[in-house]
């Protein structure tokens, strides 16, 4: 157990690096705009150069706020889930809910260019593929949640999550073996994920979900602390299992499938960053791990689109290559430092 | 004259596991028991029998086919979840490890039932979560992880846990599974303190019979096909508790209050001596399948001889004679001479 002190310390020196790197991450991108510009964009609104003040309010801004907010969201559901399954590897995807969005657009992309003569990547607007993720998602999610009322044992759900996963990933891959190559390409290059994908007007979708699913969650400590001894003892101190269950499955699914819906499926962030948090915060107790959690999964992933930018350079890499390059490191460090990753969580 | 507060009481009580073709799977039936406030109850049984199934039913973690549990003579089922909790608390075989949570968090836990909807810790809360820890003699690992301490101490947390929920009816499962023998007395021995001096009904299932025997109040036997409740003592002397383990060839010895094997002795041996060294190696030779005769020279006797700081055993074969430093030295040689 820490100190108060040193709590409030670690407090101000993550929301400062949080605070740091989102500034950061609005001064990189492809066209290099010198710094003393930019700050006089977002103070003063105004720029000699018009151009400067498209790039940063529609471009950079939505950006960097959705790498915080993906990192918020994916972080948190991948903590809630740890603690309801007890597992150290579960995350936000382990429900199934990556694959269900993956399924929702592979059926869109791909299964519109092979059933029907017509294949027009310009139908296939961005809110298509958004509303195509969303629904194949929420139809995982509706899946699960039958299922949690009647089934007992929460080990069964886990594992019933991933067969539902991997089955929709079975059909997907029907689905791209008959599709044609401009078709696949779209379909690859959004698993890849992306963060600079999504316009203003989609972040004013996103952001309230990801806000709604975080009130949810942040209304659920009581109950995740209860859930850390095992759904037995929870149940003998009053908790009602099924609509803790309910609540925290909604909030997950709201949460992991939004980002997925919007930027495709960011992989290892949810995993480790929970992680990072219990070694930095010394506590399993959700009212310091859960904010602690959400910040650490915001810098992480703000860190990891900075790289992705590759400073000095105009490509972007893919953020999915990324987030995995950073987060696979981080989850080893933990197995070697901890050896004993199974009572993490 | 009875003095019966009825806390607890069964029913006709049949537990077991339902399934869908109407063919119930009955582990047990006709289950009548009561408990009283102040009382330490060791339900006793062996295994398979349906000690923990009987245990869920109580803290309401699994459904009794049929039958009623009151609680305060009213129905199990009449209480809200949360009224339940704050009645009924429950401390599981379930080892619970977990790192980074510190052991005081994990006490305060059991305010569950008494926290608002963000589980806030009033100053109410702290007091209780750290009293139930000086109960239990744990003040000093409040800060320490769950994950660091010993199995005996986390028994002691888990059960300081149950303290914490403030409820007048503990139940635990096995609390002294994993433990040593030492702590195995003390746990129990914990227990039994706890429900005098708050006043508790504490109910725990336990496969250590002689520490049963010593420290409950009332023993819920589970036999073959009843169950029977008692003081340890009563259950003695009616000659239940032999019932135990009909099967087998453990018998209870009603004077020592202890259960032994029963043995069928092969051979004979004399044996001369006194005090407590006769009554260890009688037990080694028993141990050996001897039938010891006190006091018999005949064929085949070992004599001990004790001095000022020693003691030697002195076997008499026929004409031959051997003599032995331990009672291990002796057993070595008569192990060799049974074989052939």
């Amino acid at each position: 157990m820490l100190l108060k002190k040193q709590v409030i310390f670690i407090w101000i020196l993550l929301s400062v690096t949080l605070l740091i790197l989102f500034i950061f991450d609005i001064l990189l991108g492809s066209v290099q705009i010198p710094v003393k510009e930019v700050f006089k964009v977002i103070f003063t609104d105004q720029s000699d150069h018009p151009e400067y003040l498209t790039i940063i309010y529609r471009f950079r801004i939505p950006k960097a706020l959705t790498a915080l907010f993906a990192g918020f969201a994916l972080s948190v559901s991948g903590l809630q889930m740890q603690t309801i399954f007890r597992n150290p590897l579960a995350g936000p995807y382990v429900l199934g809910i990556s694959a269900g969005a993956s399924l929702g657009v592979a059926l869109l992309v791909m299964g519109i260019s092979t059933f029907t003569v017509v294949s027009q990547i310009g139908v296939l607007g961005s809110w298509t593929i958004v509303m195509a993720a969303w629904l194949g998602s929420g139809l995982i999610l509706f899946l699960i949640l039958a299922i949690s009322a009647r089934v007992k044992d929460i080990m069964t759900i886990l594992i019933l999550g991933i067969m539902f996963g991997s089955a929709t990933a079975a059909v997907v891959n029907i689905l791209q073996y008959f599709s044609n190559e401009s078709m696949l390409k779209v379909f690859i290059v959004w698993t890849m994920g992306s963060l600079g994908g999504v316009s203003l007007s989609q972040l004013k979708v996103l952001i309230p979900s990801v806000i709604i699913g975080l009130l949810i969650t942040f209304m659920l400590i009581k109950i995740l602390n209860a859930m850390l001894v095992g759904e037995n003892y929870a149940k003998s101190m009053g908790l009602n299992i099924r609509l803790s269950r309910f609540l925290i499955f909604f909030s997950t699914s709201l949460l992991a499938g939004s980002i997925t819906a919007f930027c495709g499926p960011i992989g290892f962030i949810g995993i480790a960053v929970p992680h990072i948090a219990r070694i930095i915060f010394k506590t399993a107790n959700h009212k310091t791990l859960l904010p602690g959690t959400m910040i650490i999964g915001g810098i992480v992933l703000l860190l990891s689109d900075i790289i992705s930018q590759v400073p000095g350079h105009d490509k972007t890499l893919p953020i999915n290559s990324i987030t995995a390059l950073v987060g696979i490191p981080i989850v080893i460090w933990i197995i070697i430092r901890n050896q004993k990753l199974s009572s993490v969580s | 004259m009875q003095s019966q507060d009825n806390i607890l009481k069964i029913m006709n009580l049949e537990i077991g596991y339902p399934s869908k073709k109407g063919l119930n799977n009955i582990l047990f039936k006709d289950i009548n028991l009561s408990g009283n406030s102040g009382e330490l109850i060791a339900l006793v049984g062996k295994n398979g029998i349906g000690k923990s199934t009987l245990l869920r039913n109580i803290t309401g973690l699994q459904q009794s086919i049929k039958g009623e549990i009151h609680f305060f003579d009213k129905s199990k089922e009449k209480f809200s979840r949360t009224e339940f909790a704050r009645m009924v608390s429950f401390v599981s075989t379930e080892i619970v490890n977990i790192s980074n949570l510190s052991v005081f968090d994990l006490v305060s836990l059991g305010r569950f039932p008494h926290t608002n909807w963000f589980g806030k810790l009033q100053s109410d809360d702290i007091v209780k979560s750290t009293r139930a820890l000086e109960m239990v003699g744990m003040n000093d690992f409040a800060r320490k992880n769950i994950n660091e301490i010993s199995d005996g101490e986390r028994q002691r947390v888990m059960i300081a846990r149950t303290l914490a929920q403030d409820t007048r009816i503990i139940v635990l499962d096995e609390p002294t599974a994993f433990l040593d023998l030492p702590n195995k007395y003390e746990i129990v021995h914990l227990l039994n303190k706890l429900s005098k001096q708050e006043n508790k009904t504490v109910i725990f299932s336990t496969h250590d019979l002689n520490i049963a025997i010593q420290e409950a109040d009332k023993i819920w036997l589970m036999l073959d096909d009843k169950i029977n409740e008692g003081a340890p003592e009563d259950l003695i002397l009616d000659e239940t508790f032999n019932k135990i383990f009909e099967k087998s060839n453990l018998n209870f010895d009603k004077v020592k209050g202890d259960f032994r094997m029963h043995r069928k002795h092969a051979e004979k041996i004399g044996l001369i001596g006194d005090g407590i060294y006769y009554n260890w190696t009688k037990k080694a030779l028993e141990r050996l399948n001897f039938s010891v005769d006190k006091g018999n020279e005949s064929i085949q006797y070992v004599k001990i001889e004790t001095g000022n700081n020693s003691c030697r055993w002195k076997l008499t074969e026929l004409e031959n004679k051997y003599e032995f430093d331990s009672i291990y030295e002796l057993s070595l040689y008569l192990k060799v001479q049974t074989k052939f």
